[in-house]
């Protein structure tokens, strides 16, 4: 049934309108090199536009998309490893893949009935072929529907950019097709280098977060080569008053560490935990604590355990669960995040992790501000997606900022899990006293 | 090939004894008659003016006598004006800048033929050392069509690239010249591997409704000297038409002719041709003579196709799988150089000063009577032009005719750099490197330009024109957004 909805018309490369810099290489930091077996994929929504031919939209934003490939030569480069044995970009030139599809219905009809698995179909990605120099890092997909509105899928490999670094992309090409230029231009440069001299002599390396990354770093478990487990997923909407009343009640002041608590707790309780949690890591963006500009391109995610406190009654394991997250995001600060740095340039893996493999992740993506990507002038995204994939383990949390209009509180989270362990969860009795809208799943 | 004479050619003094003797061949008529004017005079001055009426006096005319001289110079001078061949005016012309979008790097080129000869890693090895080698740049465009994986070669999609092209070519022509499509009596287009029915010329009407009763021809199959063929065929017209002017629309449709195969002789093509096109106007008017570029002088066709191997050396055929494309032999270069040479020999005693022809038919004299050992002598061509535009057709074909020619680096300077920024456009790469002249600023009034063309069959053409007045660079041309940057070196190998 799907596959007759989307009609796939073309597969192209687009490159930049002016020649890289022959000869250029980009090296990629220790953040970079840790994410080699994920990849992201976002998706975009916007409304019918005022163009009602089909086909030009789509010229005009590949046209645009030319434009501002100059600026990111990475984005069009290639990987290939130094004589090291580390990732790098070479500039060469080769450009990012587009794949131009169209859509039978409205956008609107089909935000009604889509899942994950329709979702994905709106954007395209390939697995690291066994060359890599000649594999694209870089796919978008652009679906446009036959009765109005068009969606725009970006996928990238995670060694490149993160999230953050992937909306900061699609909001310049937006940009770039509106006004001509960048509000934001990006920055590529490697994280900070490790403080010399003046190191405290008892200085004690936060060893909890170097610990996480070590056993994840040598976790060899059969947990990613087990791929039979159906993952589904389901973006809850919870309305600003709801994640407000969330707040109160666990006396966080963050809406993340709330929402990060309640969801914690539900997803232990459809596990089968009948007592305490399991484990949990949270994702969060480092640019802020480690002085980067809101521009810099490239990872910048550091995951953490979150430790929880065993044994408490059960009516406040929620505000012990939003607590512990709290207590965890306090300790990722720059000292400690400058030491997991230090750590991770001196000790080299031969397999590269799976980030996301062992632990339930909550990633925080609240502050990337997808809906200010405006490709023509007036026209918000009705919905941004974003997916990590691939997803093993436990599952996945993603907590995201909602469309404007829902207010500045509300959230969305997108939460992969085990086909019955999330049907299970959306009838929790916990989750339903937010009253979350259940936008897909 | 090289010199005849004793290579002592360093020698100062005889540089200058070079230059005197060239002087003095070349001038001979002035130099001769100077003295016989001096000896006239002198003579008259002795004299005296009484003298010389009395001399008139005694020649006795009478008014039959007067009348039918008289008559006749008339009808002499009359003749020969009127057998005169018209002059033929370049007004002006129109390259086509590919859209930005339409770019090809090499890396973009080389996954493309990855992905498509996936099952063929030696033919893509085989085009990235032709890439590497090929002396074009990073900013050489292709169709939309051969953009895609796999590329679309439709007749609809090459339908598109011609109106693209040919369009864009046209409107900017016309609104250089300020002609007006009714004005239009001839139109001769020519794209040789696309011939669509309705064919090209008649795109062309339709899209500007030109006249019904307007001469337009469509060559193709020609190969990539077709242009000047184009050009030839304007002229002959242009001297039984008084008062018309002619356009020209020389391109190469690269969509219809991406090879898809794996043959190596015929991949070669896929890496070298690129999109690209020319409009050119000419004219016979008067009113034209003051506005126009150049003058046509010279056209000279050489077809060596009564040759067996010149006529198979650039061929279509279908490969063993029955893909259709072009093979090159591997002796193309001997045969172009064996072409050249028939030129040129007919286009030497057109356009060489006296002095070099004076010295090549002594040398042949000297060859056939004293000894048969003896080089024959290369006429320097430099002496009869200043500009030199050759056919973008690769890298060797340059260094071929550099070597062959002995021109300096200069002189190939627009052949090479229009190689590397436009790749190889075919019949238009001459009206390119002509743009790139004039951008550099170097066409002055009176420069001589030569424009060779090589192209299937196989046929060597050569078109000399006369610059007719100084023209200053302007910024509505291909050229204009990165001559700035020319001259660039070109690596021998870029390493991909």
């Amino acid at each position: 049934m799907t596959s007759e909805m989307i009609t796939y018309i073309c597969k192209r490369t687009v490159v930049s309108t002016k020649p890289a810099q022959a000869g250029k290489c980009n090296p990629l930091s220790v953040f970079d090199r840790l994410m080699e077996k994920n990849h992201i994929r976002i998706v975009y929504y916007f409304p019918s536009t005022r163009n009602g031919e089909p086909g030009v939209v789509t010229k005009k934003l590949r046209e645009s998309l030319s434009h501002v490939l100059t600026c990111f030569p990475i984005v069009t480069g290639r990987l290939q490893k130094k004589d090291d044995g580390h990732w790098m970009i070479k500039c060469n030139d080769a450009g990012v893949r587009m794949v131009e599809a169209r859509a039978q219905g409205s956008v609107e009809e089909w935000l009604k009935n889509v899942n994950r698995d329709k979702e994905l179909m709106l954007v395209t990605w390939e697995d690291m072929f066994h060359k890599p120099y000649f594999w694209a890092t870089f796919y978008v997909q652009l679906t446009e529907f036959e009765e109005g509105g068009l969606a725009i899928g970006f996928s990238c490999s995670h060694l490149l950019a993160d999230p953050t670094s992937a909306t900061m992309f699609v909001k310049a090409w937006a940009d770039t097709t509106l006004a001509g230029t960048m509000l934001a231009p990006p920055f590529f440069h490697p994280l900070p280098p490790p403080r010399l001299g003046n190191k405290n002599p008892n200085h004690n390396p936060y060893t909890d977060l170097i610990n996480h990354y070590k056993s994840t770093i040598d976790d060899r478990s059969p947990a990613f080569t087990n791929n039979i487990t159906n993952y589904v997923t389901a973006t809850l909407a919870f309305s600003g008053p709801m994640v407000q009343a969330c707040m109160l009640d666990t006396s966080r002041p963050s809406p993340f560490e709330a929402m990060a608590g309640l969801l914690w707790v539900c997803v232990s309780k459809v596990k089968g935990m009948k007592q305490g949690l399991i484990s949990m890591s949270i994702c969060l963006d480092m640019r802020k604590q480690l002085g980067l500009d809101k521009g810099f391109f490239g990872n910048c995610l550091v995951y953490n355990k979150v430790h929880h406190a065993e044994s408490l009654l059960d009516k406040s394991e929620l505000s012990e669960a939003a607590r512990a997250v709290g207590e965890s995001v306090t300790k990722m600060n720059n000292e400690r995040i400058m030491d997991l740095i230090e750590w991770l340039e001196h000790h080299d893996y031969e397999f590269p992790p799976l980030m996301n493999g062992h632990d339930l992740i909550c990633a925080n993506l609240e502050d990337l501000d997808p809906y200010a990507t405006l490709f023509e002038e007036g026209f918000v995204p009705i919905r941004v997606s974003y997916y990590v994939e691939p997803v093993f383990g436990i599952g996945q949390i993603l907590v995201l900022q909602s469309p404007p209009s829902e207010g500045p509180l509300s959230r969305m989270v997108m939460v992969t899990l085990p086909a019955d362990e999330l049907s299970k969860l959306c009838d929790d009795d916990l989750i339903l006293r937010f009253n979350p809208t259940i936008l897909m799943g | 090939m090289p010199q005849i004479l004793p290579d002592f050619s360093n020698s100062v003094k005889l540089k200058y004894v070079k230059l005197g003797y060239q002087y003095l061949v070349n001038h001979i008529l002035y130099l001769l008659l100077v003295p016989i004017m001096v000896a006239i005079l002198i003579e008259v001055l002795r004299l005296g003016p009484y003298e010389i009426l009395n001399l008139w006096k005694s020649l006795h005319f009478d008014l039959v006598q007067i009348l039918c001289s008289s008559f006749l110079i008339i009808f002499i001078a009359t003749v020969y004006f009127m057998s005169k061949p018209r002059h033929v005016y370049l007004v002006d012309y129109a390259c086509y800048k590919p859209p930005v979008t339409c770019r090809v790097p090499f890396a973009t080129f080389m996954e493309h033929s990855r992905l498509i000869l996936k099952n063929n890693p030696k033919s893509v090895e085989f085009q990235m050392r032709i890439l590497e080698r090929s002396g074009l740049g990073e900013e050489t465009c292709l169709p939309p069509a051969i953009h895609y994986i796999p590329p679309t070669p439709t007749m609809e999609a090459a339908r598109g690239e011609a109106e693209l092209v040919i369009f864009s070519a046209m409107d900017s022509l016309l609104q250089k010249t300020g002609l007006k499509p009714k004005d239009i009596d001839i139109l001769i287009v020519n794209c040789s591997l696309f011939s669509p029915t309705p064919s090209l010329s008649a795109m062309l009407i339709n899209q500007y409704k030109l006249r019904s009763n307007i001469k337009s021809f469509n060559l193709s199959g020609m190969g990539c000297s077709a242009g000047l063929i184009s050009i030839d065929l304007a002229r002959d017209l242009l001297q039984v038409h008084p008062n018309s002017n002619a356009v020209v629309v020389s391109t190469e449709i690269i969509t219809p002719n991406y090879y898809q195969g794996n043959e190596r002789a015929m991949l070669l093509p896929n890496c070298l041709f690129r999109m690209g096109g020319a409009a050119i106007l000419l004219s016979n008017r008067r009113r034209n003579r003051s506005r126009a570029k150049y003058r046509l002088v010279h056209v000279v066709r050489t077809h060596k196709g009564a040759d067996d191997k010149a006529y198979r050396c650039v061929f279509e055929e279908e490969d063993k799988e029955g893909k259709v494309g072009i093979s090159l032999s591997k002796d193309l270069m001997a045969i172009a150089g064996e072409a050249l040479k028939s030129n040129i020999t007919t286009i030497g005693p057109l356009v060489l000063p006296a002095s070099e022809q004076l010295l090549f038919l002594m040398t042949l004299i000297g060859r056939k009577i004293f000894n048969p050992k003896w080089k024959p002598y290369i006429p320097d061509f430099k002496q009869a032009f200043e500009h030199f535009c050759i056919h973008a057709g690769g890298r060797a074909v340059i260094d071929e005719l550099q070597k062959n020619l002995q021109l300096s680096a200069e002189h190939v300077e627009a052949s090479r750099m229009t190689l590397h920024r436009f790749g190889n456009t075919s019949s238009s790469s001459l009206w390119y490197e002509m743009s790139y002249i004039e951008e550099k600023g170097r066409m002055k009034k009176g420069d001589r330009v030569w424009q060779i063309a090589f192209g299937s069959g196989f046929k060597c053409n050569s078109a000399v024109w006369k610059c007719n007045k100084t023209i200053k660079t302007t910024t509505d041309n291909p050229w204009s957004d990165c001559i700035d940057r020319y001259p660039v070196h070109i690596p021998e190998i870029v390493k991909l």
